[in-house]
């Protein structure tokens, strides 16, 4: 019907035109990684470069410049310094900012291996993905399990206790800090992967919230009729609730991965040696005091950031997936 | 069984992926050499990440060659965190052996214990006397009796100005300002507006960053007065010509005259939100949007580097009437051992191989300034050739070596100081408080911070 | 107690065990240690030395700092919790069909949460940017007005954090995905049957069974505003200016405890955020019943 197919473009006109605002960080650092340092940042008064340039230059080798409109190819230098542009026949001096060079789209691959030198990629990505892997299982496990007492089982007590642990996250870390060392550092975890993973099996608060919002959800004759039939709390987790709860799983995976996959803070206050630092610690080598390798940085954002968009477009469908209650019934 | 057949197939995936994954000896194989020779393991903290780390490296690596008793592991730290990292590790007992840190933290860490004092270990080194540093380097090291680290570095400021901006406005490109006036004179040519804003600001005394600090010494104000330990800034007359200075950059709407130089305030936040990444062809200096502007002796290095286009002159700061020409040094970047350190003889050997002259060469602490482009701390290095052969960097050098130099006192509320006066500058350039009231403000709540960190120092005992 | 509540206690306990027993190694020596040290003068390196409420005094009577901290923090919460919370929403009902292309949006869209903020920083500083920036440029092109001066202008700032933070609904986007996914198809079917439009299914059925995540949404939504400092941090430098305008709460708090070595101090003003936090969190969890529709229960 004509008014059904009108109502569904516009919001479609909507998403495409936000969804090209929402590229455009990515699209960037992708464009910045493969300029050269000195086409990075915008010219004075231009917008920034969004496909990759070169200069051009003639079969000589000599640039090619545009200079009051007119084309022109750089001969040399003078004795203060300025440009000479040969024009049709006659030679003009000038200074940098009076004349434009003629671009041809060009790719600096180069900022790639560049980045690859600096740092020891390979050993940063194993510390990396071990620190996320075996915090993503943590998380996924303990999470849940703590979830499942709040949301499933009628315990007295258990909403100051649901307090509690929200309560935890709403103390900025700058004041624990110092005092959570001191408990690594008795326990001699400092300078260990120890403090970056052990914790994620003791439950993650944000994670409990979540999954107990969702096992919330779960309708409750279910629990009952499994009751019923004699099974214990732990075969309902295991076999009722977790089942029906993949989509918040997945979620708490993968924002579990997202999260370590990023953080720098925690890996480096508490790793002491280089070779044990992650990507994200890794990224630092890339700025000195006063200055950012832009290119090589850039580059290296991308190649971290990319297995992670691959990873979250090939799992959508476990979030989206729908949920059919038919056959639990009864 | 299927399911069992299932769970059997996830354990032995996870277990190969942990095969792969699991962490190796952090240890390289030098290092493992190293410990296997018997040498002692220290670590050593540098601030710096990228290729300024590399210097250190390199020159680490030398070290690590020359003997057979000591193996130094780097780790760069970065600036990111480094005090988040620095003071947990200090508290918590697992310190570094030696640390790279500037004259700003140490000032503030130094009090509680935080360093161990090295100066039985200085006199056993005939190359590390007093005398032997830039009398200003020598506080910022030693206080309270001892003294805290060796000095590696430091810095000082000049006026860099672009020559080709002076030749469009009609200036003489090789005759930089002389006096304040002047320098007020050239930025009022130097000034290009557009019909929003500017195309080019000739200067700003707040560029590249706050340094109020700086202005207030070379206009021949006294901050801090070292003796009583508490500020004395309120009602200095020469702060308060300092700042109406500042001031007279932003124009007052309520006033009828204006400096010919003044531009509206928010149109210059506008300008300078602009301004691109500080180390790239887009500085504001390198892409002619301030034509002058005072700035430190790294930029001898940088500019050819990013900027290789730019004409560009550099000359003392010009000295505010009735001032005494001074050279100011922000801070210097030092070595120190932590508290808690378990091989301080390590440490020092390590110290002392750095700061020492090789036989018959240059010592790896100037070859290290020199891969930076920082200026040495000691003036016999400071002189060495390689320095003095770039006209630009001499300029720098020079007015270390023949001017009283000034610069940030050693407090244990540095860092809070420095904040206090730049968010006071803010305010009053943009007509929030006066610059009586800022002096004020700044001594007072400056004061109270001394205090209360001095109280808190003495009730923890020595 | 019954021996049913007794069971139930023991399970709920069982259940609940890694948590508590991390609360007991990891979080309550933390936790414990700074509300002491919220009543000391610490800095860090030596113990700290007990001033009793000596902090909280001088925060709520000495120190304007901390006022305007607070009125930051609270302006952009009011704003930005609100206005991502229907932006990550609507996002999430747009694209939680099954269509071709669908995939590529949600990802598109989630890509902000991904990129690192050092990336997207620079972009930002670039649109917003007064003189040559996308906005005001695009402004000065079609319209013919001079845009504000954004993130350099006092008045601007905090609007262009609160435009910043849009930038993130990525995550929240996904969860209320993963929410819609739960509601059972059969509902949708029973509506159909009873002939309800989209409008009518969108309130009836979807809003209520959206209901917890939701709820989820809205208080982290809360407890992450009120403590936003890293991206504060990357745009302004740090040090909250333009005049103060962007001296959030958490950002005045990390400059007093790592810079300025005022533990103490910065204790106190974490325990106090903590109570404001806590407080809402509280108030929306008693008043969650009345809206929040549980299916479980």
């Amino acid at each position: 019907m004509a008014s059904r197919r009108h109502s569904h473009w516009r919001p479609h006109v909507v998403l495409a035109i936000t969804s090209l605002l929402f590229l455009t960080p990515f699209v960037w650092m992708l464009s910045t990684s493969l300029k050269h340092e000195s086409r990075i940042f915008p010219k004075p008064g231009k917008p920034p470069q969004w496909i990759p340039t070169t200069e051009r230059l003639d079969d000589a080798g000599r640039r090619l410049v545009v200079y009051e409109g007119r084309e022109g190819v750089e001969t040399g230098r003078d004795e203060r310094g300025r440009h000479l542009i040969e024009i049709q026949g006659e030679t003009i001096a000038a200074w940098p900012e009076d004349f434009e060079v003629r671009q041809k789209v060009g790719l600096h691959w180069r900022n790639y291996p560049d980045a690859f030198r600096r740092i020891d990629f390979f050993r940063n990505l194993r510390n990396t993905l071990f620190i996320c892997f075996t915090y993503v299982i943590g998380t996924v496990l303990s999470s849940s399990l703590v979830a499942y007492s709040f949301a499933r089982i009628p315990w007295r007590g258990r909403n100051v206790m649901f307090v509690l642990v929200l309560s935890t996250m709403m103390l900025p870390y700058q004041v624990t800090l110092i005092p959570l060392f001191a408990v690594y550092s008795k326990l001699g975890w400092v300078g260990t992967f120890k403090p970056l993973v052990i914790p994620a099996f003791f439950g993650v608060p944000f994670y409990i919230f979540l999954l107990r919002q969702f096992f919330l959800g779960v309708p409750e004759d279910l629990s009952a009729a499994a009751r019923i039939d004699g099974c214990n709390e732990f075969g309902i987790y295991w076999r009722i609730i977790v089942p029906l709860s993949k989509p918040a799983l997945a979620t708490t995976a993968l924002f579990t991965f997202l999260f370590e996959w990023g953080d720098f803070l925690y890996p480096l206050v508490f790793l002491q040696d280089e070779r044990q630092y992650t990507l994200a610690l890794a990224l630092q080598q890339f700025q000195s005091q006063h200055e950012s390798a832009w290119g090589p940085l850039m580059a290296m954002s991308t190649v971290i950031t990319i297995p992670i968009i691959i990873l979250f477009f090939f799992t959508q469908r476990t979030f989206i997936q729908g949920i059919t209650l038919t056959g639990l019934k009864g | 069984m299927r399911t069992y057949a299932k769970w059997l197939v996830v354990a032995v995936l996870v277990a190969a992926v942990y095969a792969v994954l699991w962490p190796r000896q952090a240890a390289t194989p030098a290092e493992q050499e190293a410990l296997a020779e018997g040498r002692t393991l220290i670590v050593y903290w540098d601030r710096h990440s990228g290729h300024e780390h590399e210097a250190r490296r390199a020159l680490i690596d030398e070290f690590n060659r020359s003997q057979d008793k000591v193996y130094v592991r780097a780790v760069p730290v970065g600036y990111n965190a480094l005090m988040e990292k620095l003071l947990t590790s200090i508290s918590g007992g697992a310190p570094p052996d030696i640390c790279a840190i500037d004259g700003t933290i140490m000032a503030q860490l130094v009090g509680q214990g935080c360093f161990t004092p090295i100066e039985d270990f200085m006199a056993r080194c005939p190359y590390l006397e007093q005398e032997d540093f830039f009398e200003y380097v020598w506080p910022m090291v030693a206080f309270d009796g001892h003294v805290w680290g060796i000095p590696t570095t430091t810095d000082t400021y000049c006026l860099l100005w672009n020559k080709n901006a002076f030749r469009k406005a009609g200036l003489d490109p090789e005759r930089p300002p002389q006096t304040l006036d002047e320098l007020e004179e050239y930025a009022a040519r130097l000034t290009v507006r557009t019909q929003t804003g500017f195309e080019q600001i000739g200067f700003l005394p707040w560029q590249p960053w706050d340094l109020t600090h700086m202005w207030g010494l070379l206009f021949g104000g006294t901050w801090y007065d070292q003796v009583t330990g508490q500020m004395v800034c309120a009602d200095d007359p020469a702060l308060l010509r300092m700042l109406r200075w500042q001031r007279s950059f932003a124009i007052d709407p309520n006033s009828t005259t204006n400096a010919p130089y003044a531009m509206d305030p928010e149109k210059i936040m506008s300008f300078q939100k602009g301004f691109g990444d500080y180390m790239s062809a887009n500085n504001q200096f390198y892409a002619g949007k301030l034509a002058m502007i005072t700035e430190g002796e790294w930029q001898v290095t940088f500019i050819p580097k990013y900027a290789p286009e730019l004409d560009w002159g550099v000359a003392p700061i010009p000295t505010p009437a009735g001032a005494e020409p001074r050279a100011y040094s922000s801070t210097c970047v030092m070595d120190c051992v932590p508290q808690g350190c378990r091989h301080p003889e390590a440490a020092w050997a390590f110290l002392e191989w750095f700061n020492s002259p090789r036989p018959g060469g240059t010592s790896p602490a100037s070859d290290y300034n020199y891969a930076i482009h920082n200026i040495p701390t000691r003036p016999e290095e400071a002189a060495q050739q390689r320095f003095m052969a770039d006209p630009k960097f001499k300029v720098f050098v020079e007015i270390l070596m023949e001017r009283e130099t000034v610069s940030s006192p050693v407090t244990p509320a540095a860092q809070f100081m420095s904040d206090e006066i730049e968010r006071q500058r803010e305010r009053m350039v943009f007509r929030k408080t006066t610059p009586e009231q800022a002096l004020r403000d700044i001594q007072r709540t400056v004061n109270d911070q001394l205090a209360r960190v001095r109280k808190l120092l003495e009730r923890s005992g020595p | 107690m019954s021996r049913a509540d007794l069971r139930h206690l023991r399970n709920g306990l069982l259940f609940a065990s890694p948590y508590i027993a991390g609360f007991l190694v990891f979080v309550l020596y933390p936790i414990a240690a700074s509300l002491y040290y919220s009543l000391c003068q610490f800095n860090v390196i030596n113990p700290p030395i007990w001033v009793g409420l000596e902090n909280y005094q001088i925060l709520f009577t000495q120190d304007p700092l901390f006022w305007k901290a607070l009125y930051n923090t609270l302006f952009f919460t009011a704003f930005s919790v609100p206005l991502s919370l229907v932006f990550s929403l609507s996002l999430a009902i747009l694209l939680n069909q099954k269509v071709r292309g669908m995939a590529a949006y949600r990802t598109v869209f989630f890509l902000p949460s991904i990129v690192p903020i050092v990336a997207s920083a620079v972009l930002w500083l670039w649109v917003l940017n007064p003189e040559s920036g996308l906005i005001n440029g695009m402004l000065r092109q079609f319209l013919g007005v001079d845009g504000p001066g954004w993130i350099a202008d006092e008045h601007w700032a905090k609007p262009s954090l609160v435009l910043m933070s849009l930038w993130s609904v990525g995550g929240a986007m996904v969860i209320f995905l993963a929410g819609l996914a739960d509601v059972p198809q059969v509902l949708y079917e029973v509506a159909d049957i009873d002939g309800a439009g989209r409008w009518t299914k969108f309130r009836h059925v979807t809003l209520p069974m959206l209901t917890p995540t939701i709820l989820f949404n809205l208080i982290m939504g809360l407890i992450n505003a009120f403590q936003y400092f890293t991206q504060v941090y990357v745009m302004t430098g740090g040090k909250g200016g333009p005049v103060d305008s962007t001296m959030f709460y958490a950002l005045y708090l990390y400059r007093n405890s790592f810079y300025y070595l005022r533990m103490g101090y910065a204790s106190a003003m974490a325990w106090l955020l903590f109570l404001v936090i806590l407080a809402a969190t509280v108030l929306l969890l008693a008043t969650s019943k009345r809206w929040v529709h549980y299916h479980g229960e």
